[in-house]
């Protein structure tokens, strides 16, 4: 038997066990998605908690740094100005101290000019035009053209300032070993005799030439230093107008005349004994190189840089790189008084972020975007005040405030926090990636484990699907073996116990069978005993029945009585239905008269029958009693046949009509089925006869509703009577024969003789019935005229 | 009150008798207990009884019998007005109907 179920174990994905493994499997990997995801999502959170941290931890270190940075800068640039402060501080207290003393100014100056001639000894230049002392001293002085005589030689005042001045020598040189590294340190006297003393000798005064021509006809301090000197004149006058409480006065950067290099000048005014007026200065220049150098030497991270600048964005000292990265533009000052300032300032950057730095303020870290190479590179600028100092730039002292800038690439500094950054990402790369192989692994194990255990869960399954198989190829001998103590378990014991019971079933089958033997012949003997009583019960009914059978067709007219009459013929049909009806059909002949009856009694049976026996006898006898007249004929056999039910109580009643034919009329009477007659000419005729009459046996009295109807009938017609036993029977679909079949057969058969034309119906009839059970009695009678 | 098989109902509202079905009952036997049912309701007073034969496709010459002795019995009653109602749809009852009004002249058939 194929029942579409495969003999093999299944493991489609219909099976409980792929159902179970989908199920389980699934949960597991939802569960699995979702912490792993959870974990995943909180390992890229603390990730980015940590980037952050770090970050902000990082910048904040990298800012503190810089800031610190900046600050040791400026301490460093502030210490060197100091420094240099401090040896113009004491170049400039010896110088005092000497004019605060005239005696010994002039005892010193003396001396000196004994020792060392050369450092007094002038010589005029007739080129220049001004007298300066011979190379080989410590110091070089030089006295300007207007202040020299007609002789060339030095004034009085001047000559006696040439010697004092001289008291530099001793004090100078040694400062300029020691201390800061300086370029030069001189002594300028006041604005009626501004000699000009510098250590160590150089060339001076030929320098001043070759930088500032015309300077050895014009006052010197309006030539150098416009306004200079008027505002230490006003110091003079009253201290408190210095811009800062110290006499230091710093110069803008400027070409040296004497070296040629770029520098910044320290004057420490000097005063007149009385403190009343200006006597000079005491001065010293350092190289904005060196002043640079600090700057310069800042290095933070790989490419940052300081840079060192004046209040007003010019920029006095940066490295190359710097001022590259700054977009400075290096402008020499064209302003045509004194010395040649350098005009480099932030405000003409090329980059629009370093022009609008504000610079009136300190404002600690800023970030930046500068240009670099057409990309907009982001910087850390850090700006610091250095401490306030006397400024002159043209014009009035004022006071100044250099600035000191460190400037780094945003990315060197967070190099490190990128660096941090990474490590962290990498960290949280390889947890993700852990993280993601760990769940793959526990994916794995639980698929393992959930197949495995799916095998044990659904094995039991498995085992009893099979063994039912088996049980169902008729292998009762199968157990299985399930030891789980679950509802498989369970299941597997019923099915063992059924299976048992089966297979003991089957293998005692023969006993089985005697046992049900003999409780079958127990309940046959019971059987037995009811079918006894039935066949009694039986016996009885088929008596019955074959008993009316016997009177039905003991009274029918015989076959002779039929053929004794010479113009007509007549055939007669009836076959009893298996119950027994009640058709009638008889014809009786008395002299000449001929009286031809059919009829039906209701219902089945032996009372149907002798009902019908009673109609045979009590017509027979009305016969003999030559009652001829129809009526009255029907009139008198219902009132005997009433009484007699009435009698008998026999609840029945029968349709009964009567052909009465003397030889030429032919006279219908009484209710029953319809007459048909099939004429010689072919013609076919229904005569209905409701109105002729009432059933028999219903009424004592029915001789009202008699009614007598005349038939034609001549040579060749043909009359046919019947029972609705013909009309009624019905074929296998339930449809009736009926009166047209009828009389479409008549008409087929009307040619030949009444024996023919009945059976020939009665065929026909017979076929259209086919299997179907006989309901009711058929009868069938057929009169031809010859 | 109803009287019914797996082919035929017989059943009483107030003064009106309703046969449902086809009845081919084996005899007066087997009609007994339709018979009683319907006497019984001509003899509870009614001025006019209703058989309403409408719905009965079928009757047997057994169950004509029984309609005969119903009509007669409403006939002996004499100011009872019985109404049968018919139908032409079946043609059995255009053919026995009028034997009723025979046995009953007074009985109003309504064969519609």
């Amino acid at each position: 038997m194929m029942d579409g179920w495969s003999s093999k174990r299944p493991v489609g994905l219909s099976s409980f066990r792929a159902k179970f493994i989908l199920v389980v499997g699934g949960a597991v990997l939802f569960d699995l998605l979702v912490s792993g995801g959870l974990a995943l999502w909180n390992v890229q959170r603390l990730s980015r908690d940590a980037t952050l941290e770090v970050g902000q931890g990082l910048e904040a270190a990298s800012q503190e740094y810089i800031r610190t940075y900046a600050d040791s800068t400026a301490a460093q640039v502030n210490l060197l100005l100091r420094q240099v402060h401090n040896d113009v501080d004491t170049l400039a207290g010896v110088l005092q101290a000497q004019i605060d003393n005239p005696v010994r100014n002039s005892d010193v100056g003396a001396a000196i000019a004994r020792t060392s001639p050369d450092s007094v000894s002038l010589s005029y230049d007739e080129k220049g035009k001004w007298s300066q002392n011979a190379p080989g001293s410590a110091s070089v002085v030089s006295v300007w053209g207007y202040l020299l005589g007609e002789d060339h030689q030095p004034k009085p005042e001047i000559r006696r300032d040439i010697e004092t001045s001289a008291v530099l020598d001793l004090v100078a040189p040694s400062l300029l070993q020691h201390g800061a590294s300086k370029l030069q340190m001189y002594y300028i006297g006041p604005r009626e005799r501004p000699i000009f003393r510098t250590a160590p000798y150089t060339d001076q005064a030929q320098t001043f030439d070759r930088l500032y021509p015309g300077h050895n006809e014009a006052d010197f301090w309006n030539f150098f230093f416009p306004g200079l000197y008027e505002s230490w004149q006003g110091w003079a006058r009253d201290m408190k107008t210095r811009p800062v409480a110290d006499d230091i006065t710093q110069t803008a950067p400027y070409t040296d005349a004497i070296t040629g290099k770029l520098i910044v000048s320290f004057f420490h005014p000097l005063w007149t004994a009385d403190r009343k007026d200006v006597a000079g200065t005491a001065g010293a220049d350092i190289t904005l190189d060196q002043l640079a150098q600090t700057v310069e030497n800042v290095k933070v991270a790989q490419s940052g840089f300081g840079f060192l600048a004046m209040s007003d964005g010019n920029v006095v000292a940066i490295n190359g790189t710097g001022e590259q990265t700054l977009g400075l533009r290096s402008a020499s000052g064209a302003s045509g008084t004194g010395v040649t300032g350098l005009e480099r300032s932030l405000k003409g950057s090329a980059q629009p972020a370093i022009a609008k730095l504000a610079l009136d303020r300190e404002q600690g870290i800023q970030h930046l975007l500068l240009q670099r190479d057409g990309n907009e590179v982001p910087y850390i600028v850090i700006v610091k005040k250095l401490p306030a100092t006397n400024l002159w730039s043209s014009g009035p002292v004022r006071q100044e405030a250099m600035l000191l800038g460190v400037v780094v690439p945003e990315r060197e500094i967070d190099a490190s926090l990128y660096a941090a950054q990474a490590k962290i990402s990498e960290a949280t790369n390889r947890i993700v990636i852990y993280q993601i192989l760990a769940i793959l692994m526990s994916l794995l194990i639980v698929t393992i484990a959930v197949f495995a255990a799916s095998k044990r869960i659904t094995s039991g399954i498995s085992a009893l699907a099979g063994a039912a198989k088996r049980i169902q190829a008729q292998d009762y001998s199968v157990r299985v073996a399930i030891t789980s103590k679950d509802e498989v378990g369970a299941a597997g014991e019923a099915f063992n116990r059924m299976a048992e019971q089966i297979s003991y079933h089957t293998e005692n089958l023969e006993q089985l069978v005697e046992e049900r033997t003999a409780q079958i012949a127990d309940q046959k003997e019971e059987i037995s005993a009811l079918n006894a009583q039935l066949q009694r019960e039986n016996r009885r009914l088929g008596t019955e029945v074959a008993v009316a059978e016997r009177i039905q067709l003991m009274v029918l007219p015989l076959q002779q009585e039929l053929e004794e009459f010479q113009d007509i013929e007549i055939a007669a049909y009836m076959r009893p239905a298996e119950e027994v009806g009640g058709d009638y059909y008889d014809v009786l002949k008395n002299g000449r008269r001929l009286k031809i009856g059919i009829g039906d009694v209701t219902g089945h049976g032996l009372e149907s029958g002798v009902l019908m026996l009673m109609v045979q006898s009590v017509a027979r006898a009305l016969q003999e009693a030559g009652n001829t007249d129809a009526v009255k004929f029907l009139a008198d056999l219902n009132s005997a046949l009433f009484k007699n039910i009435v009698r008998t109580k026999i609840d029945k009643h029968l349709t009964l009509a009567f052909l009465d034919y003397d030889g030429r009329e032919m006279i219908l009477s009484g209710q029953h089925e319809e007459v048909v007659i099939v004429r010689a000419n072919g013609e076919i005729q229904r005569v209905d006869t409701m109105d002729l009459g009432i059933p028999i046996g219903l009424d004592a009295d029915i001789s009202a509703f008699i009614k007598t109807r005349e038939i034609t009938f001549e040579k060749g017609d043909l009359i046919l009577l019947h029972t609705d036993g013909v009309t009624e029977a019905a074929n296998d679909s339930g449809e009736m024969f009926g009166i047209e079949r009828l009389c479409s057969e008549a008409l087929r058969l009307k040619g030949q003789s009444a024996e023919k034309v009945v059976s020939g119906i009665v065929a026909t009839l017979m076929h259209f019935i086919g299997s179907q059970k006989i309901y009711d009695d058929i009868t069938l009678l057929a009169v031809r005229h010859r | 009150m109803e009287i019914s098989d797996e082919n035929f109902r017989v059943w009483a509202e107030k003064n009106e008798v309703y046969f449902d079905g086809v009845f081919r009952l084996a005899g007066p036997d087997a009609y007994a207990p339709i018979y009683s049912l319907i006497t019984g309701l001509l003899h509870e007073g009614h001025k006019q009884v209703t058989f309403d034969l409408t719905g009965l496709e079928f009757l047997n010459s057994s169950g004509i019998n029984l309609l005969a002795k119903l009509t007669i019995e409403a006939r002996k009653m004499g100011d009872l007005l019985l109404i049968v109602k018919g139908t032409h749809q079946h043609p059995w009852q255009a053919k026995s109907l009028p034997n009723l009004k025979k046995l009953h002249p007074l009985l109003e058939l309504r064969l519609a």
